[in-house]
């Protein structure tokens, strides 16, 4: 019998589009609109996938502690490093943003997301040159022998600019790790929607 | 007074990026933190640098915002004693 292949959101529209779909679809996490856009589209499409899975946030404390998050991008925090900049680029007009600075990081789109969910388990963000299915499969494999982890919300996410981004993700469990030929096949059909 | 109330109101909306909430929606009384808009830590250093850039008010000691920041009546009264710009 075929294996049935992994369910995933993907998304690559404008910022404007991100928030239409925060109010349309989710609308109860005000953080949100705080967000810079690398972790608007993380949580969007996290949101939208956990949606289309069914699974719900009222999990045991077995399942929150063994959910990991592993997400890759290309330009990191780029887009937020360059806004921030913006406000200490003119010494004469010098007024650093705390709240733009928070997000000079590319592994703040992970916490984001853990926070919504409650889940506790690792959490990481690499940087590929570009989406990479192989060496992200083989990543993935890699986070479950911790011996903690059962299941990963997996993506790419990615953003050059405020309104530019391109973002997948999906649930990988440890069985699907397992083949990470398997894997690495379903993430390259990701890859694939991302500019579609 | 009134004037410097609604102006404030506009600039903290804008500023902490508070999409849904008009400046009505906003209870001079209530507290900024905690109950009343819900705004972190963040928001609070956010604050800080409003006053200073927009109002000339650099406060040297940090600690006193929780005292300055306790509603948007006590916030703009203290805007209206120190402003220098």
């Amino acid at each position: 019998m075929e294996r049935r292949g992994l369910d995933f959101v993907a998304l690559n529209q404008g910022n404007a589009q991100l928030t239409e779909l925060y109010r349309t679809h989710i609308g109860d996490w005000p953080k949100f609109y705080k967000m810079d856009t690398l972790s608007k589209a993380g949580f969007v499409a996290t949101e939208l996938l956990l949606k289309k899975v069914g699974e719900c946030r009222c999990s045991s404390e077995e399942f929150i502690r063994s959910r990991a998050i592993v997400l890759f991008g290309s330009t990191a925090s780029l887009c937020a490093d360059r806004n921030y900049q913006e406000t200490i680029q003119d010494k004469d007009n010098y007024y650093p943003s705390p709240a733009l600075f928070v997000y000079t990081l590319p592994n703040i789109v992970t916490g984001e997301i853990a926070i919504r969910n409650h889940w506790r388990g690792e959490t990481s963000f690499y940087v590929l040159e570009e989406p990479d299915a192989s060496q992200m499969a083989f990543h993935l494999a890699c986070a479950f022998q911790d011996g903690d982890t059962e299941s990963i919300l997996a993506g790419w996410v990615d953003s050059r600019m405020n309104d530019d981004f391109q973002v997948f993700v999906t649930l990988v469990s440890r069985e699907d790790a397992a083949d990470t030929e398997w894997l690495a096949g379903q993430l390259q059909l990701m890859i694939n929607n991302l500019n579609k | 007074m009134e004037e410097l109330i609604l102006k404030l109101k506009q600039e903290i909306i804008e500023v902490l990026n508070l999409e849904d909430i008009k400046p009505e929606d906003i209870d001079n009384d209530a507290p900024l933190f905690g109950e009343g808009l819900g705004l972190d830590s963040i928001d609070a250093l956010e604050l800080i640098v409003l006053m200073e850039k927009n109002y000339g008010i650099k406060l040297q000691d940090p600690a006193k915002g929780k005292e300055i920041f306790k509603s948007i009546n006590v916030m703009a009264d203290y805007i209206q004693k120190n402003r220098t710009r």
